[in-house]
């Protein structure tokens, strides 16, 4: 037992010194915000009014209108000209326009409208749908006229809607939105831990085998207790890691001014919100149940990339095209997610977050839901100790595949072969 | 009491048979040599020895008592032929490491790796990378690291391949006063001049089975030809060599290689008085280790053939 602490020990301060640790803790954060405030500035900052005039030869677009939309949206300019189709083709550019629309003559305010924005530049669809929006914001205006719609039928017509909201007769606390949102959280947290820190377990225990010491560690420590070092070390440092980045986007939030973006209205509106969030759901139920698939999935999957670390030689595409399948596996659960969250009590949803490939991801994206409302508690307790067999499971058969692979040199080994060394009797 | 005793050991592999029925006795302070071609199984033996392989049949007696791998290794030492540490991680962190694995505690191990430092002049290699390092000095601290708890049973797989003269001679040296300090050293090797040098008892494997069990000298006399180096302060004449009681292998001017079939050296030496000739030195010329392993070894293939095994 004290060997497995002396592993560990060793292979989390090996990793939290090391240069690029602390360099990927504080840059990640750093990079994702600045990804997000940063992308906004620069787009703010650089995209030019674009500046379209309109020739209109039906009489239906007034100037008053024009401008009242220019004041709502000031990332375009429509300006009325009074030209012919062709000087404007020639001159548009020196009279200061980016295009032109021609509204044709025989315009019916009764069908539709087909107009073509000309430019000498070709814009992405996003880049030419203000333009649009606009046009029909004043075509409604005109058909509204036209149609003797006033002031009063048209709130009446724009805030009169059906609104569905959901009712568990089970459950009265369940709340739709939030779970869902939080279900899709857990299980993204979920599956990005899971592939990131697996694939550092596997290059954590090609490290023996590269740097050679594999059979004086072996001479003394069981390799059991060596894989099982490695994994709980590389585990306690993504814990660490995350922490630290949870903590670093929480500074950095606070301290470069972007809470004081934030008014009143929307602070209590995001308190209102948590409050909702704790009534609607079990939170340490929650936070338990995360902390556990966390660990079982964790150590269900580390196990197996352990195996195959321990299998290959050295080199990394070996690795990595070994370790395909368990990679899949992730990202099947992942995809199944979201078609399990349409019906969290269906059957999809029920085996998938029994079986322990998937569970840790689509269990956290179910339990939000409610226990017992969507879960019955069976379901949460078969969940759990299917996980925990199926991780006593890896590991041992992990055990067997490292204790034989970490000594051998040479040809890579066949899954087959990989399966014959954990069932031979050592 | 032997140290060590293995009876009947076997490990077999799907494509060979590593080992196949070998018995040895290791007695406490020997510096044993354990020799034998590439894919004799050498390195197969020595990691049932440390507990990493298990036999398949057969025992091993470690200290009288049945081999107990999970806390017999705290008194075995293990340096590999596959040489390797951390690149990494600084010297005296690693050593310490490795130690402790050992069931060191930290304080005894610290003092313990600074007494060897400062005896092998590694004082200032504390901090440094193991990658910094050249071959030889990350030998020496590979050996280090392995004598450092003072196990009973030491075992070198080929610890001078790749050193200098002057810093194999200080493992020698080392090797030599753990030896007389009371620790029993296994040490494998193809080198045969060093095992002359070192060994007091060998054992030959090829094969998978032994085939060689004796000290040097009994060895060396086991595969004797009765040969003898004669030199004289006289002159030698044919007329002096004209007689049945020897064969002349070779001659010199004033040297002769005898072969003696059945006259014995009493009877030569006196053969020699007789006649006169002055008699300088007369001693027995015994075959090189080197010699009988290659005569004992010839035959068999170059590299270990695969072969089928039903089990």
């Amino acid at each position: 037992m004290n060997k497995i602490i002396l592993i560990l020990q060793r292979e989390y301060l090996t990793r939290v010194r090391k240069k690029t640790f602390i360099i990927s803790t504080i840059l990640f954060p750093v990079l994702y915000l600045g990804l997000i405030f940063g992308t906004g500035y620069i787009a703010a900052k650089t995209s030019s009014v674009l500046k379209v005039a309109v020739v209109d030869s039906s009489g239906y677009f007034d100037k008053g209108k024009l401008e009242r939309e220019n004041q709502t949206d000031s990332s375009t300019i429509l300006t009325l000209v009074n030209q012919s189709e062709d000087s404007l083709k020639a001159n548009y550019k020196t009279l200061g326009f980016d295009g032109f629309i021609i509204v044709p003559a025989n315009t019916s305010w009764e069908r539709g409208l087909d107009l073509k924005l000309q430019m000498g530049k070709t814009l992405g669809m996003e880049g030419s749908s203000p333009v649009r929006n606009k046009m029909n914001n004043i075509w409604d205006n005109i058909k509204n006229e036209k149609l003797g719609i006033n002031d009063s039928i048209k709130h009446t017509l724009q805030t009169s809607s059906v609104r569905l909201s959901q009712k568990n007769l089970n459950d009265d606390t369940a709340n739709s939105g939030i779970a869902t949102g939080i279900g899709y959280f857990s299980g993204f947290f979920m599956y990005i831990i899971l592939l990131l820190y697996g694939s550092q377990v596997m290059m954590g225990v090609m490290e023996e085998k590269t740097n050679r010491i594999a059979e004086v560690i072996v001479s003394s420590v069981k390799p059991f207790q060596l894989m099982l070092g490695k994994i709980i070390g590389i585990g306690l440092v993504a814990l660490t890691q995350f922490a630290l980045w949870i903590l670093f986007i929480f500074l950095i939030y606070n301290v470069t001014g972007a809470s004081s973006k934030m008014d009143a209205s929307m602070t209590t509106g995001i308190v209102g919100g948590m409050q909702a969030v704790f009534t609607s759901i079990d939170v340490p139920l929650i936070i338990f149940c995360f902390a556990f698939y966390l660990l079982g999935g964790f150590f269900f999957y580390s196990s197996l990339y352990a195996a195959i670390g321990s299998a290959v030689n050295e080199d990394m595409r070996e690795a990595q095209s070994l370790s395909f399948p368990i990679t899949m596996l992730v990202i099947i659960s992942i995809a199944l997610m979201s078609a399990a969250m349409k019906d969290p009590s269906g059957p999809l949803a029920v085996w998938g977050s029994i079986i322990p490939f998937s569970s840790p991801i689509i269990m956290m994206a179910r339990i939000p839901f409610g226990v017992p409302g969507t879960v019955p508690w069976w379901q949460l307790i078969v969940s759990m100790a299917s996980l925990i067999i199926g991780f006593l499971l890896t590991t041992w058969f992990a055990g067997k595949i490292y204790r034989t692979g970490i000594l051998m040199y040479g040809k890579k080994p066949s899954w087959k072969e990989m399966l014959k060394w954990a069932f031979r009797k050592s | 009491m032997p140290l060590l005793e293995l009876n009947n050991l076997k490990k077999y592999f799907a494509t060979q048979k590593a080992v196949d029925d070998i018995s040895l006795t290791i007695e406490k302070g020997q510096i044993f040599g354990l020799l034998g071609p590439n894919g004799a199984g050498k390195t197969t033996l020595i990691r049932m020895i440390t507990g990493i392989f298990y036999p398949d049949e057969g025992e091993i007696i470690f200290d009288g008592k049945k081999f107990d791998p999970l806390n017999d290794i705290a008194y075995i030492g293990y340096m590999p032929e596959e040489r390797g540490l951390y690149k990494k991680m600084k010297i005296g962190e690693q050593a310490l490491y490795l130690a402790q694995l050992k069931g060191l505690s930290k304080y005894d191990a610290t003092k313990k790796i600074r007494e060897w430092f400062t005896k092998l002049d590694m004082e200032s290699w504390w901090n440094k990378k193991v990658e910094d390092l050249s071959k030889g000095m990350s030998q020496k601290l590979q050996f280090v690291t392995t004598v450092l708890h003072e196990p009973k049973l030491i075992i070198l797989d080929e610890p001078f391949s790749g050193l200098d003269p002057v810093n194999a001679n200080l493992i020698k040296d080392e090797i030599f006063n753990l030896s007389k300090r009371g620790a029993t050293v296994i040490f494998s090797t193809h080198r045969m001049e060093q095992v002359e040098e070192i060994c007091d008892h060998i054992a030959l494997v090829n094969k998978g089975k032994k085939i060689l069990d004796g000290t040097v000298q009994q060895v060396k006399h086991q595969y004797k030809e009765n040969l003898f180096r004669v030199t004289f302060a006289s002159q030698l004449t044919p007329e002096h060599l004209a007689v049945d009681l020897f064969k002349v292998i070779k001659r010199n001017d004033q040297e002769l290689i005898l072969k003696l079939e059945y006259a014995n050296n009493n009877e030569v030496l006196q053969y020699f008085i007789h006649k006169g000739l002055q008699i300088e030195s007369f001693n027995e010329i015994l075959p090189s280790l080197n010699d009988i392993f290659i005569r004992l070894v010839e035959g068999t293939p170059v590299t270990r053939q695969f072969q089928e095994v039903n089990q």
